[in-house]
């Protein structure tokens, strides 16, 4: 008997296409820990966080907005836990929402402009994305949710009103960054694997 | 600086590119074929089609002297590298088993033309020599520790050591010496023993980007790479086995360069995303960058009279006053490699690049 003869429609249908054959394969670059390819990032704990947020929120007490978010800037969270990554984000997004509008431009240019200054505003750049990835404003999340039907005009339970406001402050921080940094910033933050 | 010598050969994509050494022929990769364009006048014409490759054809490369083309593709039949031999009647391939499994993605000529390597999606370099016994190309593989696609490579001076870039964010160096082809080499910074699959450094940039290109500086003491980050990284290695005395990394604000090359010891030149190349200058202390090559004057924008009629007229037509589809760059779209074009005792004085919206330009520095 052929092999031919016992296929049915069932075993000829295309579900063989969707195999991952990568998966199967031993020396397939899937089966590859890609962690190895970057240094190692040293790790930072909640307590630390918390601690640098003490001292940025005693330099924006103080006025020293540019210190202050360059303080948190310098330490990103690339290797710690969830909460020491969220409360990092919240420091940031204090920090963010504390300083004006008109002295966004001057803010970043004058850090731009110093030493490891382009890292820096990088590093801002994957903030603000992790911001507006539903981060933003403690628990709320920005991301609409399924609410079940046709209720597009109904106050949804995400567009609160902080939220919305974070996400506004979000959105003026981006253009501005954007317009000091280039979209070189933007390419760096899809690239980097140091996520934050 | 004299104006770009524009070359608009077709409105498809141009993967790769390459001059003979006269620059009379001009190869381009053009889907499953290689055009070749011959010099008249002040135009290219086509002269000939080289089909044989069933695949799109990711890379092409003339030899300088011998003025043999080597061709590589990316099909699934077709994962082997075709050496196009010149004659009298036109050119004869021989085909160059590589054995890989996926596809060839870059191949150049060593500068002794004596071998040639293909960089692949397999996550091997296969280096291919001419056997003179068999009368038949082979191929050996560079495997380790290639984790990943190579993008690009590029050949040291002494055709022993070669550079590859790899979407696993390393830039290598590899050493690629075939007994009874090759000499010897003379020591450098990079390694004084050098048996094939030597690796003789790997480095990535802080972001660990993918690596679109690399390029050895033309004494070939100093290598650059470009990644996908937007940034280019140069080396300076210092001693074999010992880290490299200076990495600098520039991270510019433009989007992510495709290729570079060095014009002279302390000049590079990148071209990708933004369309356009750009300079950068620098030493082993510091690079920057230093503006682009293209020069956009006021001279290149055609100011048109414009009454009050003419831009409601375009308003109603296309619903904006100004005509805003062209880019004010020569390439009107991402630029794909860039390649030495006249290079003269102090270095590269002319560079050819070749872009996705079909154009070849040649660039005087």
């Amino acid at each position: 008997m052929s092999i031919i003869q016992q296929h049915t429609s069932a075993t000829l249908s295309d579900a063989w296409r969707t195999i991952d054959i990568d998966a199967l394969t031993e020396e397939s670059s899937v089966n590859f820990d890609t962690s190895t390819l970057r240094p190692p990032q040293p790790e930072i704990t909640e307590a630390e966080v918390r601690q640098l947020a003490g001292q940025v929120r005693q330099l924006l007490r103080g006025g020293d907005t540019e210190g202050a978010l360059r303080g948190c800037l310098d330490t990103p969270v690339y290797n710690g836990t969830d909460g020491a990554k969220d409360a990092h984000l919240q420091t940031i997004l204090e920090v963010l929402q504390s300083i004006k509008a008109s002295e966004m431009s001057p803010l970043l240019k004058s850090i731009y402009g110093s030493e490891g200054g382009s890292e820096a505003l990088d590093v801002l750049v994957k903030y603000i994305y992790k911001g507006m990835g539903g981060g933003a404003n403690g628990a709320s999340k920005v991301t609409p949710q399924s609410t079940g039907g046709f209720s597009q005009f109904a106050s949804r339970p995400g567009t609160t009103e902080p939220a919305a406001a974070a996400m506004s402050v979000l959105l003026s921080w981006h253009e501005k960054v954007v317009e000091v940094a280039g979209l070189g910033c933007i390419t760096r933050t899809m690239t980097d694997w140091r996520r934050v | 600086m004299s104006k770009p010598e524009i070359h608009h050969l077709f409105h498809n994509p141009i993967v790769d590119h390459s001059f003979s050494a006269d620059h009379n022929t001009l190869a381009v990769a053009r889907d499953n074929a290689v055009e070749l364009y011959g010099r008249s006048g002040n135009a290219f014409k086509l002269l000939d089609e080289l089909k044989g490759h069933d695949k799109t054809v990711t890379s092409v490369d003339i030899a300088p002297n011998s003025g043999r083309i080597v061709t590589c593709s990316q099909g699934a039949t077709d994962r082997n590298a075709l050496v196009w031999e010149p004659s009298p009647t036109g050119y004869k391939p021989t085909l160059v088993l590589l054995r890989i499994s996926r596809a060839a993605t870059f191949v150049r000529w060593s500068p002794s033309e004596t071998k040639f390597a293909v960089g692949s999606g397999d996550r091997v370099i296969a280096i291919c020599y001419f056997e003179e016994e068999n009368d038949w190309w082979v191929s050996k593989h560079l495997k380790k520790p290639i984790r990943s696609t190579i993008t690009s490579v590029d050949w040291h001076p002494n055709s022993v050591l070669l550079a590859a870039g790899s979407t696993d964010a390393h830039a290598r160096v590899f050493s690629s010496f075939i007994k009874g082809v090759d000499q010897r080499p003379e020591p450098t910074a990079w390694g004084e023993r050098l048996p094939f699959n030597t690796v003789c450094g790997e480095y990535l940039n802080n972001s660990a980007g993918w690596v679109h290109s690399v390029a050895f500086s033309p004494s070939g003491n100093t290598l650059a790479f470009a990644a996908h980050d937007s940034s280019i990284t140069v080396i300076y290695p210092s001693a074999p086995d010992q880290p490299p005395a200076a990495v600098v990394t520039i991270s510019t604000q433009l989007l992510p360069f495709k290729s570079l090359i060095w014009s002279n010891e302390d000049e590079i030149i990148a071209a990708g995303y933004d369309c356009e190349a750009f300079r950068f200058r620098g030493g082993e202390t510091g690079w920057q960058l230093a503006g682009t090559v293209e020069a956009k004057g006021p001279a290149h924008v055609e100011r048109q009279e414009e009454s009050a009629l003419q831009m409601f007229k375009q308003m109603d037509l296309k619903g904006k006053a100004k005509d805003d589809t062209q880019l004010k760059t020569v390439h009107q779209n991402t630029v794909t490699v860039i390649r030495p074009y006249q290079v003269t005792e102090s270095g590269v004085t002319q560079f050819s690049s070749s872009g996705v919206d079909g154009r070849v330009v040649v660039w005087t520095l």
